[in-house]
C-alpha cells in the first residue's frame, strides 16, 4: 500500500481545521511569523540554552555544562545583591518620581489657559532627545569641576564652593534618577493626559451640584477614573527603570565604589566585558523573571477593577 | 541524543558560524587575496588610517605582497577581534594591546613570533618595559607599535607662584605644595587624579603603586597588593589622605575620568595632575588649553619606599595563530610586522612617522636621538625627561586572562576607600582575595 507524501497530509489537515479565509491568514502572516521566530523566538530559546553553560568566549575550548550552577552561583554572590537592592532602589524613587509629576503636569495641560499649546510641545524636548545625549548633557551638569549644576547654585549664592554630585555616593542614585525622570516624565503626562481626558464631564457636574469641592472631586472622581492610565504609566515604567542602562554606563560606569551597580550594568560587565556569556544569559532571565513578575502583580492589584 | 560535550561543540560551532556570517561581509575582500595567493590580512584600530595605509602601500610596492587592511573603532575593537577570532575570519597580523595579550595568547588566538630572528633582534633597541608588555609566559608575541607612559604634569606658573623653584620629587612633597598652594588660593584643590571606574583607571592606580615601591602581584602572579609593605597600601592611603584628610585632591576625582581631567587641567584649575604623557602636546597648545606653554613634566614622585617609576603602556603588532600554522601566510605577516614593528628600508620610519603626525609614543631608544623627533618634543616638552621616565617605566603586573573580571572589584574596592567607606587595607584585602579566587578558577 502506498503511503500518502506528508506534504499532501499537512495540507489535509491544514484544511480540517482552518477554512479558506483562516488559510489565506496564515499563508500571509507566515513569512513575517518566520522572520520573528529567527530573529526573536530562537534567540531567546538560544540564550535560555546558553545559560546552562559556562562560556567565556576568550576560553574557546572550555564550555562545560554546569546545571544551574550560573543561576545558583548568582545567589550567592554579594556584589548580585547589592545590584538588586541598588535597581530596587532607583525603580522605586523613579517611578514614584515620574507618576507624581507626570500626574500634575497631566492635571495642569487638561486645563484651559494661554499658552498651552506651547507648553505641550516644550514638554514634549526631552522625550524626544535620545538617551545617550540625555546622559551627555547630564554628566556635564552634573560634572563637579565645570558643570552647570554647580554653576547655577553658585552664582545664585546657594552654595560657597562646588559640590562634588555623582561622586558623592549618597547623591549618585538620586541623580541618575532625576536624569531618568526628566526624560520619562513626558510620555508618562501623555497616557495620563489621555485618561483624564476620557473621563466623563457629567460625573463632574453632578459631583458640583452635590456640593463636592474640588479636593473630593479630585480624590473621588478624577484618581479613580485614572486607574488604567496609571497602571500603563507603572507597569511601562517599572520595566524601563529596572532595566535601564544607557545613564549608568555615561554618567558614571556603576560607581563610585557600587554606588550605581544596578542589575542592567552587572549584566553589561559579566556579558559584554568579561565576555562570560553564560553568566550574562543566567543574569538577563532572572532580571526578565522579575520584570515579569513585577508587571503581573501591578495588573492584578491596579487593574483588578478597570 | 548527545551528550553534555556533544552539545557544547553545537553550540560552539554555532557562535563560529554567527560570528563568521557577522563579518563576512569584510572578510570577503580579504578572502580573495588568499585565493589570490600572496596577500597579508591586516586588522587595526581606527588610528592613523592615511599613515597606516601609506605605509602599506609603500610595502606592496616593496614586497609585491597584497595588504588587506580594515579597522574599527578603538571602543569596539577588542569585542570586534574576538568575534573574528571565534568566527574564524581571516586575520593575519592585528594592532593589540598589551591588555588582551593573556587572555588572547590563552583562547590561542594569536601566536608568538619569537622563532623570527629578525624581528627579535629589534628587542636590543627596545625599552625593557616594552618587550616585557609583549610577553607572556615567556613568549613573545609581538613587535611595537605604540608606547606611553603616566607620567607627572605640572603647571610651572602655579609653582612659581607659590614659591617653589621646583616640582616636587616625592609625595610628601606634593602634598607640602599643595597645601602652600591651597593656603594662599591657588587652588582649591592642586592635585588632579582622575579615578573613575573606566579603562584608564589601572594606569593611574599602577603609576602610584609603583612610584611607592609597591605592586599589585609577584614575580609568580600571586596578589601582593594586601601586603603592608611590598603592596598597594602606600598608594591608596596616600590618596584616601589626599581626599579627606589635606583637601588637595577634589572628592570628585572618584567621577574624574581621564578626559575630564585633562580638561579641568587645561582650564587651569590644578597645579599638578597624573595624565599620559602624550597629553602634553595638547595641554602645550594655545588653541586647546588655557596652561599652554605652562605644562611641564617632572619625574614621577617617589614615595618613602619608592623610586621615580611609573607605569608604561604597550600596543603591538601581532600575529595570528591562523597565519601561524601556515608557513608561507607566516614568513609573510612577519614580514609586515616587521615593516610595521620594526624597520622598513633601514629606519624605524613607521614609528617616526606615526610620532611626527600623531604625536604617538615610541618605544624604540635610538628614535630619541633623531633630531627631527627631538625638535618637535622640545617644541612643547622636555625630551631629556620624556626619555629619563620612559626608562623606569613598569609593565602592569596585573595583566592576566582574568584582568577584566578582577579590574570591576579592584576598581570598586579603591573607590569604596576614597570615599571613606572602607579602609584602605580592607579595600585592598578584598581586592587581593579577588585576585586569588580569579586565579584559582582560571
Amino acid at each position: 500500500m502506498r503511503s500518502k507524501p506528508a506534504g499532501s497530509s499537512m495540507a489535509v489537515s491544514l484544511r480540517r481545521h482552518f477554512n479558506y479565509e483562516e488559510r489565506t491568514a496564515l499563508l500571509f502572516i507566515a513569512p513575517v511569523m518566520s522572520v520573528l521566530g529567527l530573529v526573536a523566538v530562537f534567540p531567546i530559546a538560544y540564550s535560555f540554552y546558553l545559560s546552562f553553560f559556562s562560556i567565556k568566549l576568550t576560553r574557546p575550548n572550555r564550555t562545560p555544562f554546569v546545571w544551574f550552577d550560573n543561576y545558583l552561583d548568582l545567589f550567592r554572590d554579594e556584589l548580585f545583591w547589592t545590584a538588586v537592592l541598588r535597581t530596587v532602589s532607583f525603580t522605586l524613587m523613579s517611578v514614584t518620581a515620574i507618576t507624581v509629576l507626570a500626574l500634575l503636569v497631566a492635571l495642569l495641560l487638561n486645563e484651559t489657559f494661554r499658552g498651552r499649546r506651547l507648553v505641550s510641545t516644550v514638554l514634549l524636548i526631552p522625550w524626544a532627545i535620545p538617551y545617550v545625549a540625555d546622559a551627555l548633557m547630564w554628566k556635564w551638569i552634573y560634572d563637579s569641576g565645570y558643570g552647570a549644576l554647580n554653576g547655577l547654585l553658585y552664582q545664585l549664592d546657594f552654595i560657597d564652593k562646588y559640590m562634588v554630585w555623582l561622586g558623592d555616593q549618597k547623591k549618585t542614585l538620586p541623580l541618575i534618577a532625576n536624569a531618568f525622570v526628566w526624560k520619562e516624565v513626558p510620555l508618562a503626562t501623555i497616557l495620563l493626559l489621555v485618561s483624564l481626558k476620557s473621563i466623563p464631564q457629567d460625573l463632574y457636574q453632578a459631583a458640583r451640584v452635590d456640593g463636592a469641592p474640588l479636593m473630593q472631586r479630585f480624590f473621588h472622581i478624577t484618581l479613580p477614573s485614572m486607574r488604567t492610565g496609571f497602571m500603563l504609566v507603572i507597569i511601562y515604567e517599572t520595566m524601563m527603570a529596572i532595566r535601564h542602562f544607557d545613564l549608568f554606563f555615561i554618567l558614571t560606569e556603576g560607581g563610585p565604589g557600587t554606588a550605581s551597580h544596578v542589575l542592567s550594568w552587572e549584566i553589561y560587565v559579566e556579558t559584554f566585558r568579561n565576555l562570560s556569556f553564560g553568566s550574562g544569559a543566567a543574569m538577563s532571565y532572572l532580571l526578565a523573571l522579575v520584570t515579569f513578575a513585577l508587571a503581573y502583580f501591578i495588573i492584578r492589584t491596579l487593574g483588578r477593577s478597570v | 541524543m548527545k551528550n553534555g560535550i556533544g552539545r557544547a561543540i553545537g553550540r560552539r560551532e554555532f557562535l563560529k558560524a554567527s560570528a563568521a556570517a557577522g563579518v563576512a561581509a569584510f572578510a570577503m575582500p580579504a578572502v580573495k587575496a588568499f585565493a589570490a595567493g600572496g596577500g597579508v590580512n591586516f586588522q587595526t584600530w581606527s588610528a592613523a588610517v592615511d599613515l597606516v595605509k601609506s605605509h602599506a602601500a609603500a610595502f606592496e610596492q616593496a614586497t609585491g605582497l597584497t595588504v588587506e587592511y580594515a579597522n574599527s573603532p578603538w571602543a569596539q575593537y577588542r569585542d570586534a577581534m574576538v568575534t573574528k577570532f571565534v568566527g574564524a575570519a581571516p586575520m593575519d597580523v592585528m594592532w593589540v594591546s598589551d591588555a588582551w595579550l593573556p587572555e588572547w595568547a590563552e583562547a590561542g588566538w594569536i601566536s608568538p613570533i619569537d622563532e623570527y630572528e629578525s624581528l627579535m633582534a629589534y628587542n636590543s633597541d627596545a625599552e625593557a618595559f616594552c618587550t616585557d608588555s609583549m610577553t607572556y609566559n615567556g613568549r613573545q608575541y609581538g613587535l611595537t607599535y605604540y608606547t606611553d607612559f603616566m607620567g607627572f604634569l605640572y603647571d610651572a606658573d602655579k609653582l612659581q607662584e607659590a614659591g617653589f623653584s621646583a616640582p616636587p620629587s616625592s609625595w610628601d612633597e606634593v602634598v607640602e605644595q599643595s597645601l602652600v598652594m591651597k593656603e594662599k588660593g591657588i587652588s582649591d584643590f592642586p592635585m588632579m587624579l582622575a579615578m573613575a571606574k573606566e579603562s584608564w583607571l589601572i594606569e593611574f592606580m599602577s603609576a602610584m603603586v609603583f612610584s611607592q615601591g609597591g605592586r599589585f602581584t609577584d614575580d609568580n602572579g600571586d596578589s601582593v597588593m594586601q601586603d603592608e609593605k611590598l603592596g598597594a597600601q602606600a598608594a591608596l592611603r596616600w590618596i584616601v589622605d589626599a581626599v579627606n584628610k589635606h583637601k588637595i585632591v577634589s572628592p570628585g576625582c572618584v567621577e574624574t575620568g581621564e578626559l575630564s581631567g585633562l580638561k579641568a587641567f587645561a582650564s587651569g584649575n590644578h597645579a599638578f595632575a597624573l595624565l599620559p604623557k602624550y597629553r602634553l602636546a595638547m595641554l602645550n597648545d594655545p588653541a586647546q588649553s588655557q596652561i599652554a606653554g605652562r605644562a611641564k613634566q617632572a619625574l614621577m614622585p617617589m614615595g618613602a619606599d619608592g623610586s621615580h617609576a611609573t607605569v608604561g603602556w604597550m600596543r603591538f603588532h601581532g600575529m595570528s595563530a591562523q597565519a601561524a600554522a601556515d608557513k608561507a601566510r607566516a614568513d609573510n605577516a612577519a614580514k609586515l610586522i616587521e615593516w610595521f614593528g620594526g624597520k622598513s628600508n633601514g629606519a624605524y620610519t613607521f614609528q617616526k612617522l606615526l610620532f611626527l603626525d600623531i604625536g604617538a609614543g615610541f618605544g624604540v631608544k635610538p628614535l630619541f636621538e633623531d633630531p627631527a623627533i627631538r625638535e618637535k618634543y622640545n617644541s612643547y616638552a622636555d625630551v631629556e625627561v620624556i626619555q629619563q621616565q620612559q626608562a623606569l617605566a613598569r609593565k602592569k603586573d596585573v595583566v592576566t586572562p582574568w584582568f577584566g573580571d578582577w579590574s570591576e572589584t579592584n576598581g570598586a574596592a579603591w573607590q569604596s576607600a576614597i570615599l571613606g567607606n572602607i579602609s584602605p587595607a580592607d579595600a585592598l584585602r578584598k581586592s587581593g582575595e579577588e585576585w586569588d579566587e580569579l586565579k584559582s578558577e582560571s
